[in-house]
C-alpha cells in the first residue's frame, strides 16, 4: 500500500510542486477602468469584491500587483485569461 | 454623432488602429527563460486571443445592427443589449479604447482631463471616442453589480 500524500500524489501535483513558484503580475495601465479590472479579479479568481478591489487599488497605486503564485502552467493559464480581459499580465519567475 | 461612435465600436481594432492594436496581444513576460513561451504565445495564444475578440466583435455588430434611430426634432437612437451579450460589449470597448489610447499615445493625464476635448483635432476627437465608451463601459458594468445583488 503506497503512503498517503507521497506515491499516491497526482504526477501532475507532483511535477508542479517541483516547479514552483512563478508570480502572476497585474501591471497598471491608464485605460483600463477601475471597476473593470476589479471585476475581472473576481470573475478569473473567485475573490471577494473586497480583495479584488484590494488588489485592482494596488495595481492602480503601486503600478502592478502579484495576484497569484504556484506552477508554472496555472500560471500561464492565469496570464491568459487575464490577456482575454485585456489586462496586462505577465508571468515572474519569483526571486 | 453619438450614434456614429456607437456604430464604430464595431470597426476593426487590427485594421483602423494597426499600431495601436499592438497592445491588444502582450507578451506575457520578459526574460530569458521566457523565451520558449514568448514564441509559444506569439505562434498559440495570440491567434486565439484574437479570434475571441473578433468573435465578441460579431456579437457586437450583431447588436448595432438592431439600433434604431427615432424620429424627432434631436437625433436619438434606441440601442438593446440583452445581458448575456455584456461581456462581449465590454471586451470590444476595451479592445477599441486600448487601441486608440496606445495609437494615440494617451497618458494617464490626458485620459484624467476634465475639460472638453478640442474635436477639430483628430487626437480630441480620439480622446473623447475613449470617453465616451469609457461612459459604456461604466453603464454596462453597473447593470451587472445592479443584477447580481438582486
Amino acid at each position: 500500500m503506497s503512503e498517503p500524500g507521497l506515491l499516491d500524489a497526482p504526477e501532475a501535483d507532483l511535477l508542479e510542486s517541483l516547479d514552483l513558484p512563478w508570480l502572476v503580475v497585474v501591471h497598471n495601465d491608464p485605460v483600463n477602468l477601475m471597476s473593470y479590472v476589479a471585476i475581472v479579479f473576481r470573475r478569473i479568481f473567485g475573490w471577494t469584491r473586497e480583495r479584488a478591489e484590494r488588489h485592482m487599488m494596488e495595481v492602480h497605486t503601486k503600478g502592478r500587483s502579484v495576484v497569484w503564485c504556484g506552477g508554472r502552467e496555472q500560471a500561464e493559464h492565469y496570464v491568459q485569461q487575464l490577456h482575454s480581459f485585456l489586462l496586462l499580465a505577465t508571468l515572474e519567475k519569483s526571486s | 454623432m453619438l450614434g456614429e461612435l456607437l456604430q464604430a465600436v464595431a470597426m476593426d481594432p487590427w485594421e483602423r488602429y494597426p499600431e495601436g492594436s499592438a497592445r491588444l496581444l502582450p507578451s506575457p513576460g520578459e526574460g530569458e527563460d521566457l523565451e520558449d513561451l514568448r514564441l509559444d504565445w506569439e505562434d498559440h495564444v495570440q491567434p486565439g486571443l484574437r479570434h475571441h475578440f473578433d468573435l465578441e466583435r460579431v456579437v457586437v455588430s450583431d447588436d448595432l445592427a438592431g439600433m434604431i434611430q427615432l424620429k424627432g426634432k434631436t437625433p436619438s437612437w434606441t440601442l438593446e443589449i440583452p445581458p448575456d451579450h455584456t461581456d462581449a460589449w465590454l471586451t470590444t470597448l476595451n479592445a477599441l479604447r486600448l487601441a486608440l489610447a496606445e495609437e494615440h499615445r494617451f497618458t494617464e493625464k490626458d485620459l484624467s482631463e476634465k475639460e472638453s476635448s478640442d474635436l477639430s483635432t483628430e487626437r480630441g476627437l480620439a480622446l473623447m471616442q475613449v470617453n465616451f465608451y469609457a461612459f459604456i463601459q461604466e453603464c454596462l458594468l453597473q447593470a451587472m453589480e445592479d443584477d447580481s445583488g438582486k
